[in-house]
């Protein structure tokens, strides 16, 4: 599917082009002079994202999940856009002085939307529910790993007992993966529950019509906006009906002809189109957690020599790439963690393209012989970099980008293997530890994502397949500074360890960092009020209108 | 139906143009219960063989369902989960068992579970069904219109008509799906803005994904239809009908067309399957639900059961489509009654 689609978004771009010249001056925005919300309405949001299995985001826990429950389900705080953990459903919270035990007192008065009340009990058995294999959560299980046992200590006062201290576990709280739904809702059983999950939000699933649309509807009783929420009480919206469009331009002309409200996934070429008019608004929402990066495996040759590693790294052209690939949507980064969080830093010393470097560097390490086709050989073998590209996961201008960078490399004496693989076939590829590079995106709130990607305890956990750190980086000093990391709850010793851990990977050269994990939306300017969650970038409809009809 | 059948499925079609052919000896001592027997146990035979082949297919590209099932963006699977889905669908079991298991149920008419979609794959499959059997027989009914309109315009004996019906034919014929969906889409969505660009509740959200698909499929048709008919305009019957005083329109509409139509007829059959392949594509584009979307996520997440429970169904309707293309084919063609 890659390449026909790849070749059809370049070839067609100018003809695109030229229709969103026509239709903005056909359909030149009607003037909101207006400011006070209308009530009513449908948005329709067409998603790129494959559509989920399972609408409750405890079951596995993926993004597309964490798209649509966020305008159904809350968690028990949120963070703001300064990065500060804000309240939701938990109106404040504790931790005792040895970090092992947080108490949470929840908001009065909340009820999901079958009538259950939202008390200690109710939040209680959600996280039973996470932790129940049973349930089969990926992502919220493991963001309660440390979490031994919960209780209530009155009825609006809930417990949870930690096995060691966790300083990220307000921030993993605040994701989509976690957020609280009723007891009786989940009684019902997987099946059931996935199809239609019942939660405190602003709206609540009506139907779902697979492989087409999720329609969803306003919650009449809503009462539990987080902190930074424009309006309380109920939403504007009468409806949300969530589709699924796969195709990016079918997506982007939807768009355009007014058929959708808002998308997702949109890519570099429509979002510059997009911004050329007046009808169509961007809205950059990059993802928090890791950045996107190349992760070198430095478990086996020729990447478990760090000179080779940054030659490799220094060989690689990829600010001219990404300024041409993402036409300016998006900006180079020098960390490992997303722009959106505040731990991260950035080192632009490292990461420069300096090609004569590259050459010395890999003449030090013993590649000085080159091939009839003019690449690095030692001992025999050549200097050979297998890189399976996830389709899935990769947009096409990234895997453009990562042409590029083969294309430099090639220069200094790499043979970058570059092989698109889907989902099943990429998960296989880095279980049997058969790559050099890879790059994978790592969703999650807070710099306690570094701990997943470099702690040596993420290295290959045979034989369940899945692993994260794909550097497979196995330093104690990172394992120990990260270890710190998570036990201590003071901000200023907690970020000071993280940098120290961030510098010792990045001066390692184990990565490539090439931007923040891209996350862009497209919404038609007569919406109002709409905006990415500062948690995981979702967006949020509760602030929401349209013109009145 | 008795001979025709077997071979019908053939895209070839010149079977039927030529002079009438002897009948075969061996359908004539064939029973009609044998024969509607024998091509019982050929269809079971296909069919099995189908699953057989898909299962294999599907279980052999790396990959392991259990990891596509729970991972996905932005997503980290954890062990535990991984080894409850294992041993919930039975990923755990060595292949062939896994094999055999599928294709007892199969036996028994139990299409299976999917394991991404958590729900029983009959039911799935038969709510996706209807769009693509609808989005499959108008485009099959418009690509007959167009290759009809064509095929006739371009052999009224003026060599430009026919140089441009030619012409016109090859490059439809030649069009990949996913170009000119977008050309299609650009074209009356974006500019003139006639028409949806993604399925919609009424019927205007059909016209780009049925165009999307007849027009290739016209250009086949035409080109086999107007080479038959010129054929067919030089033939004896057309000369004795002409000498009998029937009219031009006569001659060509009832004596040629209907003799130049054989070769389509029994394309019809191979066209309905191409039509599926090409809904997979189609249903991706214009976000439409159906048979080719379902497919193609399940190849995605190698869900077994819906690929098998898909390519099932398409064999079944293929099969489903010979008969019928043998029993239009024997309506059109006199000599086929005769027997």
């Amino acid at each position: 599917m890659r390449s026909p689609v790849h070749s059809r978004s370049a070839a067609l771009g100018a003809v695109l082009a030229a229709g969103l010249l026509l239709t903005s001056c056909a359909a030149s925005p009607d003037a909101v002079d207006s400011t006070t919300p209308v009530k009513g309405g449908t948005l329709t949001y067409a998603s790129g994202d494959a559509e989920p299995t399972c609408l409750d985001p405890h079951v596995g826990g993926n993004y597309p999940q964490a798209l649509i429950s966020t305008q159904y389900l809350e968690s028990l705080v949120s963070r703001d856009s300064n990065g500060t953990i804000i309240p939701w459903l938990a109106k404040s919270w504790t931790e005792s002085p040895d970090g092992l035990s947080w108490e949470f007192t929840l908001k009065d008065g909340v009820t999901f939307t079958d009538g259950t009340p939202l008390n200690a009990a109710a939040v209680q058995a959600n996280i039973a529910h996470l932790q129940d294999p049973e349930t089969g959560s990926s992502t919220g299980y493991l963001a309660l790993a440390k979490v031994a046992g919960t209780e209530a200590v009155s009825a609006n006062v809930v417990r949870v007992t930690l096995s060691e201290p966790d300083s990220a576990l307000l921030e993993s709280l605040t994701q989509p993966w976690l957020a609280i739904e009723s007891p009786a809702g989940l009684a019902r059983g997987v099946e059931e529950n996935c199809a239609a999950p019942v939660g405190t939000g602003p709206f609540m699933v009506e139907s779902w019509v697979k492989q087409d649309s999720v329609v969803l509807v306003r919650n009449p009783d809503y009462t539990s906006p987080p902190a930074d929420a424009d309006h309380t009480g109920p939403a504007y919206l009468a409806k949300i009906v969530w589709r699924f469009i796969p195709d990016s331009a079918s997506r982007f002309a939807a768009l355009q002809a007014g058929d959708v409200d808002v998308i997702d996934n949109a890519q570099p070429d429509t979002i510059v189109q997009a911004e050329k008019g007046d009808s169509i608004r961007h809205l950059d929402a990059p993802r928090p957690g890791a950045s996107n990066r190349i992760e070198l495996n430095s478990s086996k040759a020729p990447f478990n020599d760090p000179l080779v590693r940054e030659a490799f790294i220094r060989s690689a052209n990829v600010d001219d790439a990404v300024a041409s690939l993402f036409q300016g949507t998006a900006t180079r980064s020098y960390s490992a963690l997303s722009s959106v969080e505040a731990a991260g830093i950035s080192r632009p010393d490292l990461f420069g393209y300096d090609a004569q470097a590259a050459e010395t560097l890999l003449d030090s390490a013993g590649w000085t012989a080159r091939d009839s086709a003019g690449y690095r050989v030692k001992d025999g073998a050549r200097l050979t970099v297998e890189f399976p590209v996830s389709t899935n996961q990769s947009i096409p201008a990234e895997q453009s980008l990562f042409e590029q960078i083969q294309a430099t490399a090639k220069k200094t004496g790499f043979d970058v293997v570059l092989t698109p693989m889907d989902l099943s076939s990429w998960y296989t590829a880095l279980g049997e530890n058969a790559y050099d590079a890879v790059s994978a995106p790592y969703t999650k709130v807070g710099p306690d994502v570094l701990r997943i990607l470099f702690d040596s305890a993420g290295i290959v956990p045979a034989p369940s397949g899945y692993f994260a750190n794909h550097a497979q980086v196995n330093d104690p000093k990172v394992d120990t500074l990260l270890t710190e990391a998570t036990a201590v709850t003071d901000a200023a010793k907690r970020a000071s360890l993280y940098s120290q851990a961030q510098n010792r990977v990045l001066e390692g050269f184990y990565i490539l960092p090439l931007y923040d994990q891209q996350n862009h939306y497209l919404l038609r300017s007569d919406v109002t009020g709409a905006r990415a969650m500062p948690t995981v970038s979702t967006p949020t409809f509760y602030d929401a209108w349209l013109p009145a009809e | 139906m008795t001979d025709a059948a077997a071979g019908a499925h053939r895209p070839d079609g010149a079977r039927s143009v030529g002079p009438d052919r002897a009948v075969p000896r061996r359908a004539l001592r064939l029973s009609v219960p044998a024969l509607v027997a024998a091509r019982l146990a050929g269809a079971v035979f296909v069919l099995w063989a189908v699953a057989t082949i898909t299962f294999f297919a599907v279980r052999l590209i790396p990959g392991d369902p259990a990891e596509a099932i729970l991972g996905g963006p932005g997503s980290q699977t954890s062990p535990e989960a991984l080894a409850a889905v294992r041993a919930q669908y039975g990923l755990d079991q060595p292949v062939l068992v896994q094999y055999l298991a599928q294709l007892g149920r199969l036996a028994t008419g139990d299409f299976g579970r999917s394991y991404a979609l958590r729900q029983d794959v009959a039911p799935l499959l038969v709510g996706q069904l209807g769009g693509t059997l609808l989005l499959a027989t108008l485009a099959l009914v418009v690509a007959w219109f167009f290759a009809l309109l064509l095929a006739t315009w371009s052999t009224r004996g003026d060599r430009l008509a026919r140089r441009i019906g030619s012409g016109l034919e090859i490059v439809a014929a030649a069009l990949p799906h996913f170009w000119l969906a977008t050309a299609l889409i650009v074209l009356f969505s974006v500019w003139l803005g006639w028409l949806p660009p993604i399925s919609t509740s009424g019927p205007a959200g059909l016209v780009l994904p049925v165009l999307t698909l007849a027009i290739p499929l016209a250009g086949f048709l035409g080109q086999i239809m107007r080479e038959s008919l010129l054929t067919a305009l030089e033939s004896p019957f057309v000369l004795s009908a002409r000498a009998r005083g029937e009219g031009e329109r006569g001659v060509r509409w009832i004596h040629a067309l209907r003799h130049a139509s054989l070769p389509a007829i029994s394309l019809s059959g191979w066209a309905f399957g191409s039509l599926i392949s090409g809904a997979v594509v189609v249903e991706t584009i214009f976000a439409r639900p159906g048979l080719g979307r379902t497919m193609l996520n399940a190849v995605t997440v190698r869900d077994v059961p819906v690929v098998i429970g898909v390519v099932m169904i398409v064999a079944a309707g293929y099969i489903l489509m010979t008969v019928a293309t043998d029993l239009a084919q024997w309506i059109a063609d006199p000599r086929l009654r005769r027997r």
